[in-house]
């Protein structure tokens, strides 16, 4: 018997080809324009903006595009992607090649990984021109708030944009955790978006949870803590102090959390009947 | 195809049994997974309570409203438009309510902050004065009571603010001015104008109104050896320093003092 | 690893349940299913709709997880990944990435099943030659009527030169022509040594190229017999069958009753009539009514 053992070119190649699939749905070329849009049009919210410094304002309101129109174009893509794949039956003729189900679900989580990774390049080198452009137009008019501390730091706009990375990268392998365990698609994106809002509220919870003072609250508390990642903690990274020490380790964090959800999505899909 | 009913081998314990283990499978597998992740790779003083301060003030952030990403800073605004609105109805309780939750959603601008007690401390007594028929009719003594209890929400709203964000010399001298135009409590709006000063880009003007307050207090001598630690200070280009009127009040201090002139204050310059 | 003694297919009381929901119902798609198809050999899966044949299929590709029994292709369980590494499979009505042209596609499935370079090249341009599609091959796959994706999905099937080929219904909404294509196309690659599983509806043409007949009713295995051997149970007769007067008197007969002789026709072939009276029989033994 000749054995197949793990492929990585399999899976580039399963990779590839939902890369091409993905960047042909209208879904994320119209999520694509409609976040750079946001991003290029920032400046006719002016009008709205009362206590953040301009550029501040611009920066805070492109990051809110990543992570925002990011998580959507995560979420809703993914579960496209897989469910599309099982509803039309191309899985079928796929797997019944030599093909191991991990190779399928990481081809299908790269190749989607891959459309976050261009969002995000994409959305942060846009904003980097904006906030570049407006803050030359300040420094014209001879403002003397820009050089306060307030000016354009492409090094922490590219730390934010790493960090949105990771956690939408997260939040990728958690889709295709609940889409292998979902048996629709609307339920699994649902879910997702649920998933989505209790990771950046976990920390709430655990407060709420914690101040209870019941021990079995406080186990709650923990457990959830543990199965859930904080995706405040990237936001926290990204918009403080940022240092190499705490991007390194959200990294590690982030890979650790997302290899976990694939080893599980692996586990359920390797039981599902396709 | 053929049904296979309850009772036999393939009823509804074996699929419930395999959904459970399925589903537990999962939650064992995060839990454990998540539980060495958050032990090996999160910092400890990033860690929940200890990283309050820094966590609200992240973009992206905020305590209860962080999900809401960097659009917090457009949902602030357009709450504090919404505010303006029930401001000019003079909606006591909606500006209210709505001053609060704007600086839940975005906690980091001083402006919401400033500007919110600045509308609770002197906007909100005139609407209650007004609606209790107005400055003839309400005695002082009921007058003083509004103003008091509309002051002591202000500073309220501003210490909040340095328990969530880093305080600034504005928000100080906010405090201060409330302090003393509202309570007539001078010698804690003297403390406050110091705080204002000691804070970064603090202005001359707070510092110099301290050493004013002090006098006002009758600490002649303190006031005098605080103007005099102060005025080399001062740059002499710098119109906002005013210099020259701090010597002055130097002066006019030593005179007060009966300073002898061996000792009195040299400005070197 | 196709050599020896070990079939093809080899299926041992193969069992497969769906379940239905929470409550208290399995549904049995196939049950107790023993076969074994020889290396070489072209064997038909028959059944009425419902019948399990595509579920025995997914079952021996090892896209199901049988409930209980065993399926082994070439001696290797269906459960592991080298089970399918000499198999190509035409599903049911294929479905593929309407975005790739018919030789990306194509391509695509020979670098996943391992083939590269000139060979994947060359392979490539061989069976989309086969499949008469070399003119259409660079036109996105989202283009093609319903045989040429047919046709597609069988190149792909073939391009790593599988020594096992699995075709679900390959001739499901196909024109009589490409269905005799595929039928000379299944010769072929018997004449090249390959085992070939074929289920279809068209049982004709199956009759024609099938050295075994396999037919299903239920999930159950109702009868499994070389096709040669099958004449002998020929009930049905077409009016050609019969001698010259009684053809005259049955013109007559139609003619009186305003029916035109053409009337009368050979309507099944001598598979169909066998599949009707062995499929109902099972369903009479079995105490439901007709399909």
């Amino acid at each position: 018997m000749t054995t197949v053992p793990f492929s990585l070119t399999r899976v580039g190649l399963i990779a590839a080809v939902t890369l091409r699939e993905a960047v042909r749905q209208k879904l994320v070329a119209g999520l694509a324009l409609i976040a750079c849009g946001f991003v290029l049009g920032v400046r006719a919210l002016r009008d709205f903006n009362f206590g953040t410094p301009e550029l501040k304002f611009i920066a805070d309101f492109g990051d809110g595009v990543i992570a925002g129109f990011g998580a959507v174009l995560t979420i809703v893509l993914l579960a496209q992607l897989f469910f599309g794949e099982l509803e039309s039956r191309t899985a079928l003729t796929l797997l019944a090649k030599p093909v191991w189900r991990s190779e399928f679900l990481l081809g299908k989580f790269c190749g989607v990984v891959a459309v976050v990774v261009v969002f995000c390049v994409l959305l942060t080198a846009t904003l980097s021109v904006v906030l570049w452009q407006r803050e030359s137009a300040l420094r014209v008019e001879g403002f003397a708030a820009v050089p306060a501390g307030v000016g354009f730091d492409p090094g922490a706009l590219w730390v934010a944009a790493w960090m949105h990375i990771v956690r939408l990268t997260v939040l990728a392998a958690g889709m295709m955790l609940v889409a292998c365990i979902a048996q629709t698609q609307l339920y699994a994106i649902i879910v997702g978006f649920s998933g989505f809002v209790g990771c950046h509220l976990q920390h709430v919870a655990q407060g709420v949870y914690s101040r209870a003072g019941s021990s079995a609250m406080a186990w709650i508390a923990t457990l959830i803590g543990w199965m859930f990642p904080d995706f405040h903690l990237f936001t926290l990274e990204a918009g403080g102090a940022w240092t190499f020490e705490g991007v390194a380790r959200l990294t590690v964090y982030g890979a650790g959390y997302a290899a976990l959800a694939l080893g599980l999505a692996v586990w359920v899909f390797r039981h599902r009947e396709i | 195809m053929r049904r296979w009913p309850l009772g036999s081998r393939f009823g509804c314990f074996a699929i419930v049994k395999s959904r459970w283990r399925l589903f537990a499978t999962v939650v064992a597998g995060l839990a454990l997974g998540g539980a060495i992740l958050t032990g090996l790779a999160v910092p400890q003083q990033t860690n929940r309570e200890e990283s309050g301060a820094r966590l609200r003030e992240s973009p992206g952030a905020g305590a209860l409203f962080g999900w809401l990403g960097g659009f917090r800073a457009l949902a602030a605004d357009l709450l504090w438009l919404r505010m303006y609105a029930g401001w000019e109805r003079r909606d006591l309780p909606g500006t209210q309510t709505l001053i609060r939750a704007v600086v839940a959603v975005d906690p980091r601008p001083a402006y919401f902050w400033i500007n919110g007690a600045r509308i609770l401390a002197y906007d909100q007594p005139v609407w209650r004065i007004e609606a209790e028929g107005g400055f003839e009719a309400v005695p002082t003594e009921r007058r003083r009571v509004i103003e008091v209890e509309q002051a002591r929400l202000a500073l309220g709203l501003l210490e909040e603010a340095r328990g969530l964000r880093a305080s600034t010399a504005a928000m100080w001298t906010e405090q201060a001015n409330i302090e003393l135009n509202k309570l007539g409590d001078i010698a804690a709006a003297a403390a406050s104008f110091r705080r204002a000063w000691e804070q970064p880009a603090g202005p001359y003007y707070a510092a110099r109104i301290y050493g004013e307050l002090l006098r006002r207090l009758d600490r002649h001598r303190e006031a005098y050896e605080w103007l005099c630690s102060l005025y080399p200070k001062l740059p002499p280009e710098d119109e906002a320093a005013d210099a020259p009127l701090v010597l002055a009040r130097i002066r006019e201090l030593e005179r007060m003092l009966a300073v002898p002139p061996a000792a009195a204050f040299r400005s070197g310059r | 690893m196709t050599g020896g003694t070990k079939p093809a297919v080899e299926l041992r009381a193969l069992t497969k349940d769906f379940v239905v929901g929470l409550k208290d119902l399995r549904l049995r798609a196939v049950d107790q299913l023993s076969l074994r198809v020889e290396c070489g050999e072209v064997f038909g899966l028959l059944g009425p709709n419902g019948s399990g044949k595509s579920t025995t299929i997914k079952l021996v590709l090892g896209l199901l997880r049988p409930s209980a029994g065993e399926s082994e292709i070439f001696g290797v369980s269906s459960s592991r990944v080298e089970a399918r590494a000499q198999v190509g499979y035409l599903p049911e009505s294929p479905n593929f990435q309407r975005f790739l042209s018919g030789r990306e596609l194509v391509a695509f499935y020979g670098r996943i099943c391992g083939l590269a370079g000139a060979r994947l090249k060359s392979r490539v341009e061989q069976v989309l030659g086969w499949a008469g599609l070399t003119e259409a091959a660079d036109r996105r796959v989202g283009t093609y009527s319903k045989g040429m994706l047919q046709r597609v999905g069988l190149a792909q099937a073939l391009v790593h030169d599988p020594q096992l080929v699995i075709l679900d219904e390959p001739t499901a909404g196909v024109d009589p022509l490409g269905a005799a294509a595929m039928a000379d196309l299944i010769r072929q690659l018997k004449a090249q040594g390959k085992t070939v599983v074929i289920t279809s509806h068209l049982l004709a043409q199956v009759e024609d190229v099938c050295d075994r007949v396999a037919i299903l009713d239920r999930g159950r295995l109702l009868l499994c017999a070389e096709v040669a051997s099958l004449g002998n149970r020929a009930v049905a007769s077409s009016p050609e069958s019969l001698d010259e007067n009684d053809r005259a008197e049955l013109a007559r007969w139609l003619s009186a009753r305003g029916k035109s002789p053409g009337a009368v026709v050979a309507a099944q072939s001598r598979l169909d009539r066998i599949f009707i009276d062995e499929v109902r029989k099972n369903r009479s033994d079995s105490g439901s009514g007709p399909a």
